[in-house]
């Protein structure tokens, strides 16, 4: 087992730069998350790691190996693939036994590592079959049997989950985290979904256009974004801005109907904001008529208000489930102020 | 939905389909259908060409004799020893077969296969005749052991060669995009322009291959004329020629195999010869079985190769099936004995029109 170390990481397509120097460590037995919007470069960074696409400048060491030019059956890495990626004229016990056979392992340890993988991942009655014989959810665990058996340092997913309906997501997303309990070995996820993220992840690793935005914990993250981007992405639903000024040295935004104290950073007058706050720090306040009720998604435990705001301020407060509010009605917003989160409007950057 | 008959002005599905099919199935019938039945039906006849153009009662029903004619002969005998060669070979690919298919190293479709072709040589290449015998026709079964030898020469070379050309080219760049059109190329000349180009480079005195030989200082091969060289030349002629279209069947077999496939093939340590050897190859067993049945069926019917270049010589040693039918049956205007040969050339070919048909129907499962 060894954790993966990138260092100033650069990758271009032809005169596209898509990865622009990225630095990043992931420790020993750490279940670490890419995350990010499609085209963000995460699984591009992943598949630099497995040795699928070749480093354009830096360099990534697996454990104390220096891997960088090295050929991806020897980085010591196995992956899971989106598609699976299964071999489809092999059965699923030659699927997982493909690579040892072609690293010349032994029968007898062949036999007894499949046998294993199989058991812990519950495909015994299936190995004679076929790929396309089998279900989305049993292919999806031949092609985890697959990296198991190869008994990697570090296993790579690169959105394993996102062919799967949503209830199997659900079911394969706790397998994959007990696996990583029962194996503590280092795994890299990508995922373009961050409830996967947040419930997977000892670390989360944020990218945008080829840049990272922040590395922590899910709840770091979630409760101290460094920036807009992070802090707009991590949550569900996520964080509400609503735009602000700094006038004669308080923060006044016409949506929040108060003047707010500055954060400690204490931005200049005339600086425009964005104060952001999660939905479940918001409350209604039934005397306000700022917003006006566009719609109440009732999902038992809580409700999800979607507000309008004079200014065209779209705004979302959770509920408790027997809220009676009502459609059209004209509200106004209550919060506690050390929710709140700065950011600046230009840079997107927090204000802290 | 509502189904409307004639009187909606619209037809119904089944009406509709008749009338689209209708005109293929009249030209069908009337050009394949019909002549083929009423081939068997000269074949049955001592049938003229000449004589029957004149007075159509010039024919004489003799049964299957023109069968006898061309395939007995007077005191045939069978031993396991006629064509030593062939026939222990063949015993020998049928028993490795069998073993094979015990250990279950093969799939059952290709033991069927090649053992029954196998089968077929060994018992066939038996039969010789005895003491005093002889053949009724001595030029037939040299003619379709002409054939058979150039369809073994020429259908693996061109799967193997094209196979490699398809994995060579099968990359997405502009300069792959115009060697998949310089292969494609030759596939569009006519048997004419092909046979030429190659006489040409085949000419023993100004010829291109000639002419490398004795800068290397050997003597030139005459190719076209000297017995032991006058097949490999129709069959180089021919693989050159055809390479294209079993180039572009691999090449949309070759795409259809996922790229993710070789990435995770790529992790599991087979890259380059391994990852065609465990990865393409069987993925392309469909391909594969697809492309050398249909090879076989086109090249079964070789004409304009050995009529053009070599004429069937030299001592007969190119003369092949279909051009023994064209003289038998338009130079000595012996129509009967033709179309019998040509009923005898349809078995073969329907044969592997049905291995192809059963092997299709094998992988679906």
């Amino acid at each position: 087992m060894s954790g993966v170390e990138l260092k100033n990481v650069v990758k271009t397509f032809g005169d596209i730069e898509v990865i622009h120097g990225v630095d990043l460590t992931v420790e020993d037995g750490e279940f670490c998350v890419f995350v990010g919007p499609s085209g963000c470069g995460k699984s591009t960074l992943m598949r630099l790691v497995a040795g699928l696409e070749s480093i354009t400048d830096g360099t990534i060491r697996i454990g104390e190996r220096d891997v960088t030019k090295l050929d991806p059956a020897l980085r010591g890495v196995a992956m899971v693939f989106q598609t699976y990626a299964l071999y489809p004229h092999m059965t699923v016990e030659e699927n997982m036994s493909f690579g040892l056979r072609m690293n010349g392992v032994p029968k007898d340890e062949i036999r007894r590592k499949v046998s294993e993988a199989s058991r812990i991942l519950k495909l015994d009655d299936y190995l004679k079959r076929k790929p396309k014989a089998l279900s989305g959810g049993q292919r999806q665990r031949v092609a985890i049997g697959r990296t198991i058996v190869r008994g990697p340092e570090v296993f790579l997913f690169d959105e394993p989950l996102s062919n799967l309906d949503a209830e199997l997501r659900v079911e394969m997303r706790v397998e994959i985290a007990r696996l990583h309990k029962e194996l503590g070995a280092t795994m890299i996820y990508v995922t373009h979904d961050q409830v996967e993220a947040m419930t997977l992840a000892d670390k989360i690793v944020v990218l945008r256009d080829g840049r990272i935005e922040q590395i922590g914990k899910p709840l770091d993250l979630y409760n101290d974004p460094d920036n807009r981007f992070v802090a707009g992405f991590i949550g569900s639903p996520s964080m509400n801005f609503l735009a602000a000024d700094v006038r004669t040295g308080a923060i006044q935004s016409p949506a929040l109907d108060q003047r707010l104290d500055l954060p400690s950073g204490k931005p200049a007058d005339g600086t425009r904001l964005e104060v952001g706050i999660r939905p479940e720090h918001l409350s209604i306040d039934a005397d306000g008529s700022y917003f006006r009720i566009d719609l109440i998604e009732r999902l038992g435990g809580v409700s999800y208000v979607y507000l309008t705001g004079q200014q065209g301020e779209r705004v979302i407060v959770e509920e408790g489930g027997s809220s009676r509010l009502q459609e059209h009605d004209h509200v106004g917003l209550a919060f506690n102020a050390a929710d709140l989160r700065f950011f600046d409007a230009d840079s997107g950057s927090r204000i802290r | 939905m509502a189904v409307y008959g004639w009187s909606g002005k619209r037809l119904g599905q089944k009406s509709s389909a008749a009338l689209l099919l209708t005109p293929f199935v009249v030209a069908y019938l009337a050009f394949l259908v019909i002549p083929f039945l009423n081939g068997i039906w000269i074949s049955l006849h001592n049938w003229n060409l000449m004589a029957v153009a004149f007075d159509p009662n010039a024919k004489e029903f003799v049964g299957l004799r023109n069968y006898e004619r061309i395939l007995w002969g007077k005191n045939i005998v069978w031993s396991p020893a006629a064509s030593p060669l062939v026939q222990w070979s063949a015993a020998f690919v049928l028993l490795s077969t069998l073993l094979l298919t015990a250990f279950g190293k093969i799939s059952r479709g290709t033991a069927v296969l090649v053992g029954s072709i196998a089968l077929i040589l060994f018992v066939a290449c038996g039969f010789h005749p005895g003491a005093g015998g002889r053949w009724y026709d001595r030029r037939f079964w040299p003619t379709v052991g002409n054939t058979i030898l150039f369809v073994a020469l020429t259908v693996p070379s061109i799967t193997i060669i094209s196979l490699s050309l398809a994995v060579l080219v099968n990359r997405e760049s502009r300069a792959m995009a115009v060697f998949r059109t310089i292969f494609f190329l030759s596939q569009v000349l006519s048997v004419t322009v092909v046979t030429l180009i190659w006489q040409l480079l085949f000419s023993p005195r100004q010829g291109l291959i000639a002419n490398v030989i004795t800068l290397f200082g050997g003597s030139p091969i005459h190719w076209l004329t000297d017995e032991r060289f006058a097949m490999a030349a129709i069959v180089i002629t021919t693989v050159w020629w055809s390479l294209g279209i079993a180039m572009i069947l691999f090449l949309a077999g070759l795409q259809d195999i996922s790229r993710d496939i070789y990435e995770a093939a790529a992790l599991d340590n087979a890259k380059g010869w391994r990852a065609f050897r465990h990865i393409t190859l069987p993925n392309l067993k469909r391909t594969i079985t697809l492309v050398v049945v249909l090879q076989i069926i086109l090249h079964f019917q070789v004409f304009g190769q050995s009529h053009l270049m070599t004429g069937g010589g030299p001592n007969d040693s190119t003369q092949t099936l279909v051009r023994y039918i064209y003289q038998t049956g338009f130079r000595d205007s012996e129509l009967g004995r033709a179309t019998t040969m040509a009923v005898f050339l349809f078995v073969i070919m329907g044969a592997f029109s049905l291995v192809q048909f059963l092997l299709g129907r094998e992988d679906k499962d």
